[in-house]
């Protein structure tokens, strides 16, 4: 995976306004990808690099906040408005949506580029966190099902004798077991298995104290 | 046994013995050798004349020596007779008179038979004489007690043959003699009625036949030729074979009998067919009230009374409805105890099991002592009276019901308004009974009115009221009624005369609904209304000024970034001058785009005046009139309207002035409202020389600064921009007018404007 550079994708029907800002955005290095409404931009392919949506609020398709809106919980960059008359509840409901930014035309180009690199940054950073996860998840995948049994119990903080008789087996056979665990999930130590765990989100099911009394 | 042996003892000696006997039976006998000389006769005849058996045989004829005792004149004929009988041996009777002991001659009858020997020789003769006129005495006597007896008497021979009748049957049936021309059987039974003929000849015949006593009723029909009834009885004389000798009969005449008795039949069962003709059903009862007669139509109906029914009380617990029968027993008990009518309703069984309602009516019969003889009962059928009176108290109910439970309150009113009957929920709303107003304060209907009406409204509603009363036409008007827990509600009332078949006011139904939520939502609407309006009116100025300033920034925003572009370029190193050429170019270009943008909007105001029209302010006034309608009739504001009748049409804008005049009342209104007790809105429009005049006038508080209020942001309200009427005096100006407010005189305000009569020259 050969990282690419960062990209602003513009949603604006206006071709002026397209015009201007790619030209300005060049200007400053900034590679651009255009498209004249939400429509378009849902059917292109997607870069692969860290990215910034600049989305007009009054798209002729759709509202720009309604297609925020319909974006969460999908991976999509982070997103900077851009409004011919802003308002303070859309910018309001804007933000409280993860946008980035909410600028009012006309706008002079540190606000823009200031918006953009933050969006680049935190783009950046989300694409690594999920490429993260998405190895972590690979790593699970490799665990046989008895490894992925004994995963929570270890990670629950149980002894090995605990873990043993909870799944009927040797400490010696689970020992083996958390071996492999921490050599697949690429754990340095239990610590670490426990960080992992807390990542993939497998739940603690058992508390080191209650076991007993279960 | 004595007696006996003292007789047989004396019969030794036959001639006396013979003699004795002779002697000891009644009457006078004598015997003759066969020569017809005396041997002897009996001394108790002779004795008394003084003579002996001797001289009789001593008389002149030889063979005859009743000389003297035959009457001289009888003497021949009966000594004839007496020769002829010798001579012929046969058989001597004669009838002649006798001497009697006072020298008197008697009639007397003389008979003799000849005595034979073995050998059939006349040996002697043997006679006796009767005392005839003596036996006539008593046949006489014994005909007249025949003839006498109030009855038909009469014999017959064993074959049925009449051997006689007395008088009183001969006259009866027309015949001449006793004796002769009786007419045989079949004569007899010719003047039986022929309804009883063949009956009679049965009888007669079996009572012949078998000797049994006759007894029968037949119609006989007398002399002339009328048929009456006879009671008829006969009864066979036997000898001592035990042979039928007679048939002797009476028959009485019973014709008034029968007819008294048919009558009386008749009259009973007339009577009684009268009874089992009515509709009715008959009982009665005795004293001890113990069932004595039931009607047949009775017994077909409830049946015969089982053997175990003792008196009334078992019968009514028999037949009586089991939920009916306490009442109807106790009354009939109560009745019975005080010797009074009594009357009762209830239902009795009949025979097929079926309950049907019946009335009984129950009257005691007193004898003479005023003692009570008999009870009487009649009952007759009303079940289907019941039913259709309990179709109609089921409909009363149901009507009733209806009034009460309608959604609506419901008043009768009489005549003359007064309330006679209010359903429950009316009667629930006041929260007071009718009966709880009182005659002395005065009518009801004002009482009402005066209790419940809204002060505001009372006097419209009474007002109203009157009017109807007086017209008889309908009712119906909108006002605030008081709740029993004193809230004011909107009500409409609406109140109807019922008319008689004459066109008589009979009642007046009245309904009242409660419309207080509908009043109040309607009101509601009114403010939402406007509210929209106002808002409507901010969201379009809103949105035009959106839309301008997204055309002029569109463009303006690439001039911007155009140039922070070509900034960009030209300070590169080197500067790239190919991309400087292109911003700039794009810079120019947009610039002029927003420029136009600027121009094309001032076009499109300047094309938004719209062309003035003529058009008659009188129309205008009366469609603002109606605009405000429902607010004005709310504040209950009274409108005097005063437009002369020959203003010119003018040129305006319609909506727009129309606007104007909208602004001014609604402002006249509300300035009013909580300032005037009566808020009088004055509406006048006149031609003034060249300019039409239009005036609003109120009573409110009037206004302080006449001429300050014309500025924009400038309001006495507690809510409002201020903007009103400065919009109304530009759009009055530019029609060419003016428009200016005054204080009146009276107090309150006038906002005059003016419309030129002709349009004005275009600025």
């Amino acid at each position: 995976m050969t990282p690419e550079a960062a990209i602003v994708l513009i949603v604006d029907d206006d071709p002026r306004v397209r015009e201007a800002l790619s030209e300005l955005l060049e200007a400053h290095g900034i590679r651009v990808a255009t498209y004249a409404s939400a429509g378009e931009y849902a059917r292109a392919a997607k870069p692969d690099a860290p990215a910034c949506l600049l989305l007009d609020v009054e798209l002729p398709d759709i509202n720009g906040l309604d297609l925020q809106t319909q974006l969460v919980g999908a991976h999509h960059p982070p997103i900077v408005f851009i409004t011919g008359h802003g308002d303070i509840p859309s910018s309001v409901r804007a933000i409280k949506h993860g946008a980035i930014d909410f600028l009012t035309k006309p706008f002079g180009d540190e606000v823009l580029l200031a918006a953009i690199h933050a969006a680049f940054s935190q783009d950046t950073r989300l694409r690594a966190d999920r490429a993260d996860l998405e190895r972590l998840m690979a790593r699970y995948e490799t665990l046989t099902p008895r490894e992925r049994a004994v995963l929570p119990l270890v990670v629950s903080g149980l002894l090995n004798k605990q873990a043993a008789a909870e799944l009927e087996l040797s400490e010696v056979t689970l020992q083996v077991h958390r071996r492999n665990v921490l050599r697949k999930m690429g754990a340095a130590s239990l610590a670490d298995l426990v960080r992992i765990a807390e990542r993939l989100k497998i739940p603690v099911t058992h508390a080191r104290h209650g076991a007993r009394e279960a | 046994m004595a007696m006996l042996s003292e007789v047989t003892g004396t019969m030794s000696d036959e001639p006396t013995r013979a003699a004795m006997m002779v002697e000891a039976v009644v009457g006078n006998a004598w015997a003759t050798d066969a020569a017809g000389r005396f041997v002897y006769i009996t001394p108790g005849m002779l004795a008394p004349l003084g003579i002996v058996r001797e001289d009789l045989n001593g008389s002149d004829d030889p063979a005859f020596g009743w000389k003297p005792l035959v009457h001289p004149n009888d003497y021949e004929a009966a000594a004839a007779s007496w020769r002829q009988s010798l001579r012929d041996e046969r058989a001597y009777d004669a009838t002649h008179r006798l001497r009697a002991a006072d020298d008197t001659f008697r009639w007397g009858r003389c008979s003799g038979r000849p005595v034979r020997d073995s050998e059939n020789r006349i040996v002697g003769w043997y006679g006796a004489v009767l005392d005839w006129e003596a036996i006539r005495e008593r046949d006489r006597e014994l005909s007249q007690l025949v003839d006498m007896v109030p009855s038909h008497v009469w014999r017959l021979t064993p074959d049925g043959e009449p051997t006689f009748f007395n008088r009183r049957m001969a006259d009866y049936l027309g015949l001449e003699s006793t004796d002769t021309a009786l007419g045989g059987l079949a004569e007899l039974i010719e003047s039986v009625h022929p309804d009883e003929v063949c009956m009679f000849r049965e009888t007669l015949g079996r009572s012949l036949a078998s000797g049994e006593p006759f007894s029968l009723r037949y119609r006989l029909r007398r002399a002339d030729g009328a048929y009456r009834w006879m009671s008829s009885r006969a009864e066979p004389l036997r000898d001592h074979a035990d042979c039928i000798l007679q048939w002797y009969g009476v028959c009485h005449d019973i014709d008034d009998q029968v007819l008294t008795e048919e009558a009386l039949r008749r009259s009973k069962h007339q009577l009684e067919q009268m009874i089992d003709a009515l509709p009715i059903n008959i009982l009665s009862f005795d004293p001890a009230r113990k069932l004595t007669y039931a009607s047949k139509r009775y017994l077909s109906t409830a049946g015969m009374p089982g053997e175990h029914i003792q008196d009334f009380e078992g019968l009514a617990r028999e037949v009586s409805h089991p939920d009916d029968f306490p009442t109807m027993f106790n009354r009939a008990s109560a009745g019975f105890a005080n010797s009074e009518p009594f009357v009762n309703r209830f239902r009795r069984r009949c025979m097929d099991g079926v309950y049907r309602w019946i009335e009984a009516r129950a009257q005691a019969l007193r004898n003479a002592n005023g003692e009570i003889v008999q009870w009487y009962i009649v009952s007759i059928d009303i079940e289907e009276e019941m039913q259709a009176q309990e179709a109609l108290r089921e409909r009363e109910r149901f009507v009733w019901q209806l009034v009460e439970t309608l959604p609506a309150m419901v008043d009768c009113a009489s005549p003359d308004g007064e309330p006679v009957y209010r359903s429950q929920q009316l009667r629930e709303f006041l929260g007071y009974e009718l009966e709880g107003l009182l005659d002395t304060n005065g009518s009801r209907l004002m009482q009402t009115l005066d209790a419940g009406v809204h002060p505001d409204d009372l006097a419209a509603v009474k007002k109203d009221y009157a009017q109807c009363l007086r017209t008889g036409e309908p009712y119906a008007r909108r006002h605030r009624l008081r709740r029993h827990d004193c809230e004011y509600r909107w009500v409409e009332t609406r109140a109807a005369p019922m008319r008689s078949a004459d066109g008589a006011i009979v009642q007046w139904n009245v309904i009242c609904l409660d419309i207080d939520a509908e009043v109040r939502a309607q009101e509601d609407l009114h403010l939402a209304q406007e509210r929209l309006a106002r808002a409507s009116q901010a969201a379009s100025l809103a949105e035009l000024s959106a839309s301008i300033a997204h055309e002029v920034n569109q463009p303006l925003a690439a001039v911007v970034w155009n140039s922070h572009a070509c900034q960009r370029w030209l300070a590169a190193s080197p500067p790239n001058l190919d991309r400087v050429h292109v911003t700039v170019e794009r810079i120019i270009r947009d610039a002029n785009a927003a420029a136009e943008v600027v121009s094309r909007i001032r076009a499109l105001f300047k094309q938004t005046v719209a062309p003035h029209h003529r058009a008659a302010i009188a129309d205008l006034i009366s469609d603002v009139g109606r605009l405000l309608g429902d607010r004005t009739s709310r504040m209950r504001v009274e409108i005097e309207t005063d437009v002369a009748a020959d203003l010119p049409a003018v040129p305006f804008d319609f909506v727009q002035i129309q606007q104007v005049l909208v602004n001014l009342m609604r402002n006249a209104i509300e300035a009013m409202e909580g300032h005037a007790p009566k808020p009088r809105l004055g509406v006048r429009a006149v031609c003034d020389g060249e300019v039409l005049r239009v005036e609003v006038s109120d009573n409110g508080p009037g206004v302080l600064y006449p001429e300050k209020i014309f500025d924009a942001f400038f309001t006495t309200k507690q809510s409002g921009m201020g903007m009103g009427l400065a919009i109304c005096r530009s759009i009055i100006e530019s029609h060419g007018g003016r428009l200016w407010a005054e204080r009146n005189r009276a107090g309150g305000a006038t906002f005059a404007f003016t419309l030129p009569t002709h349009a004005p020259e275009p600025a």
